[in-house]
């Protein structure tokens, strides 16, 4: 065999088994095409909306307050432009053209309204026709998402919703032989390597099916194998594949730019968070500034960089013009406009990150986290953003205050806000640290932190659910206290003022939260009991049945003291504390609702009488400053809490329709030297005030009197006694003895009726 | 003479009785008289909605809409009582009691709607097969007189 032939032998093994392995792995790229492709679903995140406005006659909110949310949720101001989106402000009122929207209980067309107001209340609603509307629902505004992996977010469109100034606009500027090649471009690459050598700077040679390829399959690191790859499955997409699906593909995928930690991909959500409409109407200027964004959505944010986003964006259009697709007068009109970019201000995954959590929490009970992060479900909330944003500015606004008299140096004071409906225990806002928009501790939900004087009214609670012992002026013995165990050493906690007075009445002992006084009437009640009733009151938590545990010795979050409370707000129905109402799919297809449930958990007229002595809390005790935020009328009932060398700071209290818990404190438990009253009663106070309260006024149960007590001793009185005041008696519970301040004809006409009533007995043999 | 006295005394007694809750300075905020207001519109189109969603059937969105209501005026007895009627066609027997009793808590002195409510709570007894409790509950609804 000659040396020539050998050499073509070996060749020809050579070149076929390249071949084969070539065929392997084409064959191998082609099963991940295929399968990835066609199982290919964009992962869709849950999307989390607040709960909708309803507006009727009598609501108790401000124009302003309306107008606010209009703005949130992108509704243009002052002209009649479009069908749907835009209010107009007209005399007192407001004109608004409300967006359609799918709620959970079905669709609601587009419709036009009008809304008359007066005193920071609703006059009345109308529609176009100026008929009266009993109800009208705005759109709830959306805020945040549970997103897939690396927080990619999109809003999925179909390529005939698209515009087609848009495609064309891609097309002529990143791929103009898109719709001849076969998934690459010679022709392509070549320019681009001219270009790159006259020193015109970089340009892509890659296709939209390659730039797809590399979005779907790929990491982004360049290798020159990475390119073959990349270059091998474009072929094999495009021959799979059409261009049209291609293209759709392509405009769902795209990388647009980020928000904050939120990554905005596809040409859908692109033109909502840009524009604030659907990708349906954007312009050829709007459309440009996308297509130019495609290159480096960092480098041409027209947010950051607006002067270097106008520029690319003018390129695009004048490129779009010599490929053909846009005329002399298109794009002379188009480059004449500005960026025309939404002026909102970037919320990231979420505006509300700690509410946001809590519903994450709560629907992880019912979904899988993948479903959450990928089916693109609709989840209703009960988030009111008007409370949600006002609870997040008074708390910044009075830590930095705090922070500045105090002077105690970085890092600051920090704190959290629960607000809850007090009726059906729907969470209204959540904040979890004085920086509402960082998504890190969540104090409202993970700080746990000793209660301090919280748990007293479970005390009392306790107490006068036994009448028979114990009513609101039963005297309690407030002097020295030691309690002894065995195995532990002797309690004996100290009163806030460092005295002891003595024998007080059970409801100013609890007004004025005196230590000693508390410990021994809950020692006296047993401590196991007391703690029934913590629990009963809804903490799910298993306290140590310690007597310490009475004053406060206990750590809880915001949100469980919040759960607790709401049973006395709601006069002893417990309601399950809920920030979800509804969640249905993508399409508006109800899967699950989150019903509203109470349980009776202690009768009324216990509750009647706890609830009538925190109201004297206010009125007369530890929480009087109040006043210089809501009037006496609003019937407020509340406790201050404040633990030891005052590291923590709590408010606890509710109107006739809002229950909020605030928490004040160091992260690293240094002592704050602010007490609940001095620095978490103005925060609830001040958050109270912006929300217009309706007043506290409990329904009097039938078991329950009122009866004219004077104060001073707390035996009965009458109208002789000046400063007497009514309380509330379980039926037959309150004091007998008269007062020394009560009329002495009183006395005497009492002895007279008895000595007739016995003369009548006798007379009728009874 | 004595017996004069006395009879005086039993009137003056009486009036002074009257007389005597002269309100202090300080007093606690009056109780509401009753807590169901008048219906505004807006409860009546939601109250409507829900009846005819529980009558054909469609109880969860009739329970929505009666949530809707109850979100305006959390106080009104017969929003509640509706509901509770909703959750016993829903067969949740626990909360048609809770609900029920939860709307007797601002009957006042509605005597009507507290014995409905009882009868609600005997029928979500009786399903459960408490005879016994759902006895006692009509007893109450027939001492609402």
């Amino acid at each position: 065999m000659s040396r020539h032939k050998r050499f073509w032998r070996a060749f020809r093994f050579a070149l076929l088994a390249v071949a084969l392995l070539t065929a392997g792995f084409m064959l191998y790229l082609d099963f991940r095409v295929r399968s990835e492709f066609e199982g290919r679903r964009f992962a869709l995140p849950a999307r989390i909306y607040a709960r909708p406005l309803e507006l009727y006659a009598g609501l108790r909110i401000a124009r302003a307050n309306v107008l606010d949310e209009l703005r949130e949720a992108g509704y243009r101001d002052g002209a009649r432009e479009g069908g749907s989106g835009w209010f107009v402000r007209e005399g007192d009122g407001i004109e608004i053209a409300v967006r359609p929207f799918v709620f959970w209980d079905g669709p609601q067309p587009a419709k036009r309204i009008r809304v008359a107001f007066d005193d920071s209340a609703v006059a009345a609603v109308r529609d176009a026709e100026g008929r009266d509307l009993p109800l009208a629902r705005l759109e709830p505004l959306p805020i945040g998402g549970i997103y897939p992996a690396n927080n990619e977010d999109r809003v999925l469109v179909r390529l005939g919703e698209v515009p087609k100034h848009l495609v064309q606009a891609l097309v002529a500027n990143e791929d103009r032989n898109f719709y001849s090649h076969y998934g690459f471009d010679p022709r392509g690459i070549a320019r681009a390597a001219v270009s790159f050598v006259r020193g015109n700077g970089r340009q892509g040679g890659s296709t939209l099916t390659q730039q797809l390829v590399k979005n779907f399959f790929l990491t982004p690191e360049r290798t020159l194998q990475r390119k073959f790859t990349e270059l091998g499955m474009a072929v094999l997409v495009e021959l799979h594949y059409g261009k049209e699906e291609i293209l759709e593909a392509y405009l769902n995928e795209i990388y647009l730019g980020q928000d904050r930690d939120r990554a905005i991909h596809g040409v859908g959500l692109a033109a909502l968070y840009y524009f604030g409409k659907p990708v349906e109407q954007l312009t050829l200027a709007e459309s440009a500034l996308l297509v130019g964004m495609v290159k480096g959505p960092a480098l041409y944010d027209p947010y950051r960089h607006p002067q270097r986003a106008l520029e690319r964006r003018n390129l695009v259009l004048r490129e779009t013009k010599d490929r053909g697709y846009a005329t002399m007068e298109q794009y002379a009109a188009a480059r004449a406009t500005g960026l025309g970019v939404n002026p909102k201000a970037s919320v990231g995954t979420s505006p509300h990150p700690a509410f946001l959590e809590l519903v994450h929490r709560q629907l992880r009970r019912d979904y899988d986290e993948a479903d959450l992060r990928s089916e693109g479900l609709r989840v209703f909330t009960t988030l009111d953003p008007r409370v949600q944003g006002a609870a997040e500015r008074v708390l910044e606004r009075k830590l930095a205050q705090f922070d500045k008299e105090k002077r105690f140096g970085a890092p600051g004071l920090e704190g959290a806000i629960a607000v809850t409906d007090s009726q059906t225990g729907e969470v209204q806002a959540l904040v979890g640290g004085r920086d509402a928009r960082y998504r890190g501790f969540n104090r409202a939900l993970d700080a746990a932190r000793p209660v301090g004087s919280l748990l007293k009214p479970a005390i009392y609670l306790t107490a006068l659910a036994e009448p028979s012992r114990y009513t609101l002026v039963t005297p309690i013995d407030d002097g020295p206290f030691v309690w002894k165990s065995r195995g532990a050493p002797d309690w004996q906690p100290a009163n806030y003022d460092g005295k002891h007075h003595g024998a007080v009445q059970l409801r100013t002992a609890l007004a004025q939260s005196y230590n000693a006084a508390s410990a021994r009437l809950g020692t006296e009640l047993g401590v196991e009991r007391v703690l029934a009733t913590v629990k009963r009151l809804g903490i799910e938590r298993k306290l140590r049945p310690y007597a310490a545990t009475l004053l406060g010795a206990v750590e809880l979050s915001p949100l469980e003291v919040a759960q607790m409370y709401q049973t006395i707000a709601s006069g002893g129905f417990r309601a399950p504390l809920r920030a979800i109402r509804e969640v249905t799919t993508q399409d508006g297809r109800p899967l699950k609702r989150y019903p509203l449930a109470v349980e009776q958990a202690f009768p009324s007229e216990p509750m009647y009488l706890i609830v009538a002595a925190m109201q004297g809390i206010v009125r007369e005790g530890t929480a009087q400053a109040l006043k210089n935020w809501l009037p006496p009328e609003s019937g407020v009932a509340a406790k201050t809490g404040t633990t030891d060398e005052q590291r923590d700071a709590w408010f606890a209290g509710f109107t006739g329709d809002r229950l909020g818990i605030v928490w004040i404190g160091y992260d690293d438990n240094r002592a704050a030297r602010l007490s609940g009253a001095a620095a978490a009663l103005p925060v609830w106070g001040e958050l109270m005030a912006m929300l217009s309260p309706e007043p506290l006024a409990p329904l009097k149960p039938d078991g329950i009197e009122i009866v004219l007590i004077d104060p001073e001793s707390g035996l009965r009185a009458d109208a002789d006694c000046t400063g007497a005041i009514e309380l509330p008696f379980a039926q037959g519970s309150a004091p007998v003895e008269r007062a020394p301040c009560s009329s002495a004809l009183g006395v005497v006409i009492e002895a007279v009726q008895q000595r007739a009533k016995s003369w009548l007995e006798r007379l009728f043999g009874n | 003479m004595r017996t004069l006295v006395a009879i005086l005394a039993v009137l003056i007694g009486g009036c002074a009785v009257v007389q005597l809750p002269a309100p202090g300075p300080d007093p606690l905020p009056a109780p509401a008289p009753t807590a169901a207001r008048t219906e505004n519109a807006a409860i009546a189109g939601l109250l409507d909605g829900a009846r005819a969603d529980a009558a054909s059937g469609r109880l969860a969105n009739a329970a929505a809409s009666l949530e809707r209501a109850l979100r305006i005026e959390p106080r009104n007895p017969r929003l509640w009582q509706e509901l509770a009627r909703v959750r016993l066609k829903q067969g949740e027997y626990a909360q048609t009691e809770s609900t029920a009793a939860r709307s007797n808590s601002w009957a006042g002195g509605d005597s009507t709607l507290r014995a409905e409510n009882w009868r609600l709570i005997a029928q979500a007894r009786e399903a459960r097969g408490d005879t016994a409790g759902a006895r006692a509950a009509l007893e109450a609804a027939d001492r609402q007189r």
